[in-house]
């Protein structure tokens, strides 16, 4: 089990406060360091006025769209006619993103504190947490600490529910999600209706990312002007982020900074750098589903939602993934491509045909059968396959396709031409 | 490509009697409706005999009010549901991109070879293990990670490969 | 407030529609056809195909037709460039799988894969260095074969179980490119409603085994029929090659059976297409029964009815028309009438989705009509009236034996061994040889239409009993069945009634259930 590292003296530290602390994770524990106070002083605020504060808090939802949190609550019905739900996404499987992960399996309680205080506000009964299949630990780990916080009985009339999902990376997807718990394929539904007129089991839904919930209660502790405070640019985008750096980096984990932080300075100094001897090829910040970064880009980017879609890309899940020199662009993007036609769902026509064709493409340029067209071909391929779907995941194929084209052509044109040797099989 | 899996030859016991059915019924009073524990229910099934068999589609269609074919179209649909018996330990290693940079194919290489299973998706001749390669495990920052049955093992290189299929002998 | 219409433009045509429409539906008042697969009028929206992609003004994407409701002022442009050019792409997409099949495809001629590549796909594929995906073709149940290569997955089959059906029998199995429509090992699609979701089926995935490499689609003549499987009066058209059906199929009428039809009535075809029919009127001479000419027979006929008195019996099949049973009625309206027919049973087998709709015990058309023009279920006692009846007139029914005392007059299609006693021997057509109506177990009077013509020297009954009528009573011959219908129609409950005003939905005679549009 990998343990996470010494908070470095420019991270903020929040969330990531007790991750390693193995104490934390009991009841018990978790009380000795303040947890569930925000929990009691939230149960007996009015729904409204907690809806208020997170919303004057700028937090926006941690799991890749970065919506207002307080505004999407503030979406669900004021007059109590039909039950509510909240589900939260601990679904956690956009590739370079490992967050969640952490938060449950070093701080469940937090995670539980920040949920009942959630549904509290969005007047709901019923809360369920998706855990995807594979995270075997946290939902054991979150077993227990359920366990221990309904033997003493701290959610009043609010039940809390772990539902396990079983290997869909599309389940991430809100509609999806809700459909999986209702026991179907995790098909993404057509919107509208939007979740919060018509979600779960046809009832008025949230659902939140696992890191947007746990800043809840710091919130509710500090304030709001205490979170919009912490902005390091763009007062749009306040709070901290949990950063999840991996790939050719020397010390990849979980990062706490503010928003707005240096891209640059969160890789060279709080992650070590590069591997020895290495250079900084490209960097995708947001999770595989966002533009890849060129080393330019990437080292004058400020880590927010703006400053990332000022770089052409998006700060997405925060799931930073860094390249080096060694890095084989081509394959990479091959492989990524690969990812998203095994997951797709198959309900749209542009997904489930274009995902697996655009693969077979860039595999035939990697068994060094590419053709100069194929560029182009797969530059329109991904314009089709955006913005014309049910969900994004066929546009989350297309972006590494197009970005690493338009960045790293050459490469791509190295194999085409017979000057770089084939890595695949004919 | 060829696999080849143990085939179960064993007439069909029904899952759900006893305390597994118990344990169904409280599952249930989680939901508004049977059929959203179709997924804990499959789960369950799988815990109990490894694998979820046609036979074993129908029964938890019946429990739960559903049909097979319903049942069948949600079992496909996740990747996590065996639809055929497989090895004692079932090993997933993760080769998406995080972990492709940091030589998981590497790892999976050296665990088809150390396990005996020879190819992605067989199972080795002692029906010991059964190796696939799956989509992102979520723990990238731990390359490679790996899950053999229910453990979650992070940051498994090539050389750790051996131990960890000597533990699971 | 509730008759406020939404006006909008499509395709710079102005239309005024109920909020609430789908803006594929109103793009139909503007007379454009959004291309589409997985939408079907008759079935839950699923927006997955993404075919009915349209431009719409102000907003930053393309919209899906089939889940976008009108708003007022909306500006649709379904031949936008960009809308052309994502439609393309989609069509693209599916050929990439889908194989060139059509020259030995069932489907070829009435698909709309090949009807929207042709108006709007590319000319040749760019999808050339790779195999298609493969998988052997499966017998699903008693009439339905699917080839998965072909599927496009606009599950249609699978809502249409799920949904209207209420048998979740198919599934969507798999994911990504490797999906197919799967069936569970133990199940078979024998609903009784399954066929439908052949013709639901845009291409030549889901085929009907019975059908199977019977015709092309462009050598079949088309005509609007109503079923004669039972009661329910399902409308439907039937395919004819050569003048043979080959093939029925559901035709919409949102009053009766919106798009659906069973499957017994799908198979109810075959006798339409009997060789054994009577093929000349016949007279009793010298002890037999001889062939002659019409002239002969019908005034035969009428000397029999003049020459008779006291009481008459007619055994009517349920399957005339509404125009045969009241003429046959009016020709013997000066006896003691009986009337009656007899009505085969069978199990109903409802449509569950669908209110009101289900294949019906009464395995005839016309029992309804039949009843209102005086005619009865007793057909045991009809038969015991007719043994000492003065004249027994039988129409169309072959299957009830009757003797008499009096004289026999037989009108039908097949001659059966235990008419041969007959005096007169009529040859009739049979539903798809003639014009008619029936009256549905809702009070719907339904048209149908002729399909092919009649063998030999047979005719409608209409033509018949007109023939009778007009010369027994003195008035003007009918030219066409609709003239027997206006004759009809100044009787209650069919007055105010014509063939314009039943048009190619019917229309009721009474307050009844009925299926709710």
């Amino acid at each position: 089990m990998g343990f996470p590292h010494k908070p470095h003296a420019r991270e903020t530290v929040v969330l990531s406060k007790y991750f390693g602390d193995a104490e934390a994770r009991s009841l018990k524990g978790w009380k000795k360091r303040g947890g569930y106070e925000m929990l009691d002083k939230a149960l007996g605020m009015d729904p409204n006025a907690v809806i208020e504060e997170v919303k004057n808090s700028g937090l926006r939802g941690r799991g890749g769209a970065g919506f207002p949190t307080g505004l999407k609550w503030s979406f669900m019905p004021k007059e109590k006619k039909k039950a509510h739900y909240l589900c939260v996404n601990a679904d956690e499987s956009e590739p370079g993103t490992f967050k969640d992960r952490e938060i449950m399996r070093w701080t469940p309680h937090a995670l539980l504190e920040g949920t009942v205080i959630a549904a509290h506000a969005i007047r709901a009964e019923i809360a369920y947490i998706y855990i995807r299949g594979e995270f075997t630990e946290p939902l054991t780990i979150m077993e227990q600490a359920l366990a221990e916080a309904n033997a003493a009985k701290l959610f009043g009339k609010i039940k809390v529910y772990l539902h396990r999902g079983a290997g869909a990376y599309i389940c991430g997807e809100e509609t999806a999600l809700m459909n999986s718990i209702e026991g179907k394929r995790g098909n993404p539904r057509i919107k509208p209706p939007f979740p919060a007129a018509s979600g779960v089991f046809g009832m008025p839904t949230t659902i939140n990312n696992v890191e947007t919930l746990v800043a809840v209660p710091h919130i509710l502790k500090n304030g709001a002007d205490w979170y919009k405070k912490l902005c390091l640019s763009n007062p749009k985008s306040t709070g901290t982020k949990l950063l999840s750096i991996c790939g050719h980096i020397a010390k990849p984990g979980n990062y706490e900074v503010t928003l707005g932080f240096p891209l640059k300075d969160l890789l060279y100094e709080l992650a070590g750098g590069m591997r020895p001897g290495r250079t900084l090829k490209a960097c995708i910040p947001g999770g595989s589903s966002v533009p890849m970064l060129n080393r330019e880009e990437t080292e004058s980017t400020l880590l927010d939602y703006e400053g990332c879609v000022e770089k052409g890309t998006m700060l997405g899940s925060g799931g930073v993934i860094v390249f080096d020199d060694t890095a084989d662009m081509v394959y990479q993007t091959m492989r990524l491509t690969r990812f998203y036609a095994h997951e797709s769902c198959a309900q749209c026509t542009q997904c489930r045909e274009g995902t697996a064709w655009t693969t077979k493409i860039l595999e035939r340029i990697l068994a060094g059968q590419g053709k100069t067209s194929d560029l182009d071909l797969l530059l329109e391929l991904a314009e089709n396959m955006t913005g014309k779907t049910i969900c994004v995941l066929s546009d989350s194929c297309a972006a590494p396709v197009v970005s690493a084209i338009k960045r790293f052509r050459g490469e791509f044109e190295d194999y085409i031409a017979g000057r770089r040797k084939p890595v695949l099989a004919a | 490509m060829s696999v080849t899996h143990p085939e179960g030859t064993e007439p069909y016991e029904p899952v759900f009697e006893g305390h597994r059915l118990e344990e169904l019924n409280k599952l249930l009073t989680r939901y508004p409706n049977r059929q959203a524990a179709l997924l804990p229910a499959l789960w369950l099934v799988q815990r109990e005999r490894g694998w979820i068999s046609d036979q074993s589609m129908a029964e938890v269609a019946e429990v739960l009010g559903i049909t097979p074919a319903y049942v069948k179209g949600v079992v496909t649909f996740y990747t996590m549901y065996h639809q055929h018996p497989v090895g004692r330990h079932f090993v997933q290693i993760c080769t998406t991109s995080p972990c492709n940079l940091c030589g998981a194919e590497d790892v999976m290489k050296a665990f088809l070879k150390e396990s005996g299973a020879g190819e992605l998706g067989a199972t080795s001749p002692d029906g010991r293990f059964t190796v696939i390669e799956v989509e992102c495990l979520g723990a990238c920052g731990f390359a490679t990670p790996i899950l053999v049955d229910d453990d979650f093992i992070e940051s498994v290189t090539p050389e750790k490969v051996k131990e960890i299929v000597r533990k699971y002998l | 407030m509730s008759d406020v219409l939404i006006s909008l433009t499509i395709d710079e045509v102005p239309v005024q529609v109920p909020p609430g429409t789908l803006l594929i539906e109103a793009a139909k008042q503007a007379g454009v056809l959004v291309p589409h697969y997985c939408y079907h009028p008759g079935l839950p929206v699923a927006g997955v195909c993404r075919m009915c992609l349209v431009h719409v003004e102000k907003q930053p994407k393309l919209a899906i037709a089939c889940a976008t409701q009108v708003a007022e002022g909306m500006v649709v442009r379904t031949a936008a460039p960009e809308a052309k050019a994502a439609r393309e792409s989609v069509l693209e997409f599916l050929l990439i799988n889908h194989p060139l099949d059509c020259p030995i495809c069932d489907q070829a001629g009435e698909c709309e894969l090949q009807d929207f590549v042709f108006q709007e796909g590319r000319a040749a594929t760019r999808y050339s260095e790779y195999p298609k995906r493969f998988n052997p073709v499966e017998d699903f149940g008693p009439d339905v074969l699917y080839v998965p290569n072909r599927c496009i997955l606009c599950t249609r089959c699978v809502r249409f179980m799920e949904d209207v059906a209420q048998e979740p029998v198919l599934n969507v199995s798999e994911r990504g490119d490797r999906a197919f429509i799967g069936i569970h090992p133990e199940a078979r699609l024998d609903h009784p409603w399954a066929g439908n979701v052949v013709d639901l089926c845009p291409v030549g995935s889901l085929l009907s085994k019975d059908f199977l490499h019977k015709a092309r689609a462009w050598e079949l003549d088309k005509a609007a029929s109503v079923c004669t499987g039972c009661s329910q009066g399902c409308n439907i058209t039937l395919d004819l090659r050569d003048n043979t059906v080959v093939r029925v199929r559901p035709r919409p009428n949102l009053e009766v059976n919106r798009y659906f039809i069973c499957d017994h009535g799908r198979a109810n075809y075959r006798w339409m297409n009997r060789g054994d029919r009577i093929e000349a009127p016949l007279v009793r001479q010298g002890g037999e029964l001889v062939a002659t000419d019409w002239d002969e027979a019908l005034d035969r006929v009428r000397g029999l009815v003049r020459g008779a008195g006291g009481s008459a019996v007619t055994i009517a099949s349920p399957l005339a028309s509404t125009e045969a049973l009241y003429l046959a009625r009016r020709l013997l309206s000066r006896f003691e009438w009986t009337g009656a027919f007899q009505m085969v049973q069978g199990e109903e087998a409802p449509l569950a989705g669908v209110p009101n709709l289900a294949l019906r015990a009464d395995r005839a058309p016309n029992g309804a009509g039949a009843e209102l023009l005086g005619y009865t279920r007793d057909v045991t006692g009809a038969v015991a009236a007719a043994a000492n009846a003065a004249l027994v007139l039988v129409l169309g029914e072959s299957d009830v034996p009757v003797e008499t005392k009096g004289v026999l007059v037989y009108a039908g299609t097949v001659l059966p061994d235990h008419a041969r006693g007959a005096e007169v021997v009529l040859p009739l057509a049979n539903v798809a040889e003639e014009d008619g109506t029936f009256v549905n177990r809702d009070g719907r009077v339904q048209r149908y239409f002729q399909a092919k013509p009649a063998p030999g020297m047979a005719r409608p009954a209409w033509w018949v009993l007109s023939e009778l009528v007009a010369e027994h009573e003195g008035v003007a011959r009918a030219v066409g069945a609709e003239d027997v219908f206006d004759m009809l129609a100044g009787n209650e409950p069919f007055s105010g009634l014509s063939y314009g005003k039943l048009g190619m939905v019917g229309a009721r005679v009474r307050s009844g259930t009925g299926v709710p549009a």
